[in-house]
């Protein structure tokens, strides 16, 4: 024991005292900062804050009402022809040339954008959106619809989304906040099993290529070398985990302490629903923070999700899943003499990870208390991305207990497989390993 | 101290050790010799518990070999390896600590031995800075530095330049002289017969000889001798005698022969006396080296 205990510092210190690993740790944190500054920044700034001006050519009879400019469109009707507008465009003011022909408003065609450059899909979406915006008020108008109730008719809708809790009481949630903690916790997880996972096998072959395993398994059992490596860098995975949480915290803290007064503050939740509105690209970076509109609602309902429980699980799933790669990780790594050797046998082993991942990032956001969703996070395979994932939306006691049950069952499994592999694997050199080679040393006598 | 019985090691394909039985007496250098593949890296990997038999028993100190044993072997194996970015002094302790030393005792003795062995000033150093022969000493120090009652080293002088080689083969004989035994399994047939008590001789899978270095020699005696002559002779009287070569040296002659049946090398002397003058005179007493490619050719 006290041997495994030895084994599990070096592979800690060693690796905790390599700058790549300082810098990896203290850097991250600080890109995530700067990230978070990032989407303040456009938040309060707009994303794009270039106004595009627009000369509008309006050869249509029916729509009179001229369409409106907003903070990046600016619609100036112009009384030239579109075919002068168009030949001076480089020379004039304006951007772009709109023509509105003379359509059937139930059938609108004919409509051409000709511009300096090529129209973004922002703008072109932006462009369409306020002609249709033309079009329905103008047939609301024609049905009877007064100005006046066209206007009471825009109403913000904000959904305020409830769970009833285990309790029975009400808590707030918003499917906004749980899909940010969802994605988060995934593609965290996704990384730390890869990253980890990846530095085992990588260790192991660093000990069978330098030729000190020898020495070390006249020491200690192979079985206590792999747990020791194995568990070290666990730890080293844990440690950073844990100091990237605390100073992504404080860093963001500190930033939005620094450089955002109250009032900008205030800024960010108006504008960022009218920002969402508008460009896709925004859209997407925002949609999930501000989806509900305002961004307090998904504040406090990321205030409700118990963040205790979901670190203390995600730690779970973590160590269990790491557990669950590492050991076929360290198994493949005492099969090969080089990295470069190890594909063959990496692919087998990422599929279920990757698989894992997308279905975890599309299905089981969409639908976290479907089949799909509950397999996925039972089989040992996929269930420690699939299970941080559902976790934020809630998940049944039962479940979560059934899947951590088998993800422990599958470990020791994997665990006990891959060390009776390992142990023939890495005294053997310069021999070209295969699946039917490895399957063979697992029956192997001592 | 160690005796080794009947020992059956079975690969996938083929038998690595066949009922192989030897016995190490305490205090002793016991070399352990044989051809390539021929499975000493197997026994000594059993040995070490590195693998088990699949039939047959080593016995240490009287008791079958178990874990415990592990602290009081030390094993320098033949491919060589440290920790490449580890520091050389932090490596030797974490290898001294997993023999069960504490850090303090480590220290103290890892102090000694780099005082001793002209490596002062590496304890910060890594081994990727180090040149191969170097790494080999921080290796010979990581093998002993527990103080092993046996200590098992694979071809423990590759890769050292003479003087180093010397100071090693003189670790192994202060080491030896103070009690420690030692397993020594080379292909340098001129080191066996300069260090080794005893040698076992492992031929495709199996013990094809062994027994004192003196001894096995002794036996290979085969009534050859060689002298150095200057003048002429007539070697007329090949009753006693038959002549293996008869050369020319740089003052005289040598001949080697074989002296036939009842016949003593005195009664050669006689022959030669009236004729040459004698300069030298020996048997011829084949080395370790010949008796290994005749045991192994065979």
């Amino acid at each position: 024991m006290n041997k495994i205990l030895l084994i599990i510092k070096r592979e800690y210190l060693s690796r905790v005292k390599k700058k790549s690993f300082i810098i990896m740790t203290f850097l991250t944190p600080l890109i995530i900062a700067g990230f978070y500054g990032l989407i303040i920044y456009f938040s309060i700034k707009g994303i794009n804050d270039k106004t595009d001006t627009i000369a509008v050519v309006n050869q249509n009879k029916t729509l009179t009402e001229k369409l409106t400019s907003n903070k990046n469109v600016t619609f100036e009707y112009v009384d030239q022809s579109f075919e002068s507008l168009k030949k001076n465009l480089s020379k004039s003011k304006f951007d772009y040339v709109l023509l509105l022909p003379d359509f059937n408003v139930d059938n609108p065609k004919g409509i051409q954008l000709i511009g300096k450059k090529q129209a973004g899909l922002s703008l072109d979406g932006k462009i369409s959106d306020s002609i249709e915006d033309l079009i329905r008020d103008y047939k609301l108008k024609k049905s009877g619809i007064s100005q006046a109730d066209l206007d009471n008719l825009k109403s913000k809708v904000t959904i305020d989304t409830k769970k009833i809790g285990d309790t029975g009481e009400e808590e707030n949630s918003s499917a906004g906040a749980s899909t940010i903690i969802a994605f988060v916790a995934g593609v965290l997880m996704f990384m730390f099993i890869m990253l980890y996972g990846v530095q085992v096998m990588r260790g192991v072959i660093e000990e069978k290529t330098s030729r000190i395993i020898e020495i070390m398994i006249s020491s200690v059992k192979p079985f206590q070398l792999m747990m020791g490596k194995i568990i070290g860098i666990a730890m080293v995975g844990l440690t950073q985990f844990l100091l990237w949480i605390v100073l992504t915290f404080s860093i963001s803290a500190l930033v939005v302490g620094v450089f955002v007064s109250k009032d900008d503050a205030k800024k960010i939740v108006a504008s960022s629903s009218k920002v969402s509105t508008g460009n896709p690209a925004a859209q997407q970076i925002q949609a999930a923070a501000i989806n509900d509109g305002p961004l307090g609602n998904v504040k406090k309902s990321i205030e409700n999700l118990d963040f205790g429980k979901i670190i203390t699980v995600f730690i779970f799933y973590f160590l269990g899943g790491y557990l669950f790669y590492s050991a076929l990780y360290a198994a493949i790594g005492s099969a090969v003499d080089s990295e470069t050797e190890t594909q063959q046998f990496m692919m087998p082993v990422m599929m279920p990870l990757l698989l894992g991942y997308a279905l975890s990032l599309s299905v089981v956001t969409n639908d976290p208390y479907g089949s799909v969703a509950f397999w996925l996070s039972m089989i040992p395979f996929t269930s420690p991305i699939a299970m941080v994932v559902r976790l934020p939306y809630g998940v049944p006691g039962w479940e979560l207990a059934l899947s951590m049950g088998i993800l422990i069952i599958g470990f020791i499994g994997t665990v006990w497989f891959a060390a009776r592999i390992y142990r023939v694997g890495i005294l053997l050199y310069g021999k070209k390993a295969s699946f039917k080679e490895m399957i063979k040393w697992f029956w192997y006598k001592n | 101290m160690l005796s080794v019985k009947n020992i059956v090691k079975q690969y996938a394909n083929h038998r690595a050790l066949d009922d192989v039985s030897l016995e190490v007496e305490r205090g002793k250098i016991f070399g352990l010799l044989g051809p390539n593949g021929a499975g000493k890296t197997s026994l000594i990997r059993i040995i070490t518990q590195i693998t088990a038999p699949d039939s047959g028993e080593v016995i240490f100190n009287g008791k079958k070999l178990n874990s415990n044993h592990i602290n009081q072997i030390g094993y320098l194996p033949e491919e060589r390896g440290l920790y490449k970015k580890m520091e050389i002094g932090e490596q030797i302790l974490y290898l001294s600590k997993l023999k069960g030393l504490s850090t303090a005792e480590a220290t103290t003795r890892i102090k000694f031995w780099f005082e001793k062995f002209d490596m002062g000033g590496w304890w910060n150093k890594k081994v990727e800075d180090l040149s191969k022969g170097m790494q080999q000493k921080v290796q010979f120090v990581a093998t002993i530095l527990h103080n092993p009652e046996l200590i098992i080293l694979d071809e423990p002088f590759s890769g050292f330049d003479p003087v180093n080689a010397d100071l090693i083969k003189n670790e192994i004989l202060e080491l030896n002289a103070k009690g420690t035994t030692f397993i020594f399994s080379t292909h340098r047939m001129e080191s066996v017969e300069e260090l080794c008590d005893n040698i076992a001789l492992i031929d495709k899978s199996k013990k094809i000889l062994d027994g004192s270095v003196d001894d096995i020699k002794a036996s290979y005696r085969n009534n050859t001798y060689q002298i150095e002559y200057s003048g002429a002779a007539d070697l007329v009287n090949l009753e006693l005698f038959d002549v293996i070569e008869h050369n020319d040296i740089k003052e005289g002659k040598c001949l080697k022969f074989k002296l036939k049946g009842d016949a003593s090398v005195n009664q050669v002397l006689a022959f030669l006396l009236p004729q040459v003058r004698i300069n030298h005179l020996k048997e011829v007493i084949p080395s370790m080296n010949d008796i290994f490619i005749e045991r192994v050719k065979k």
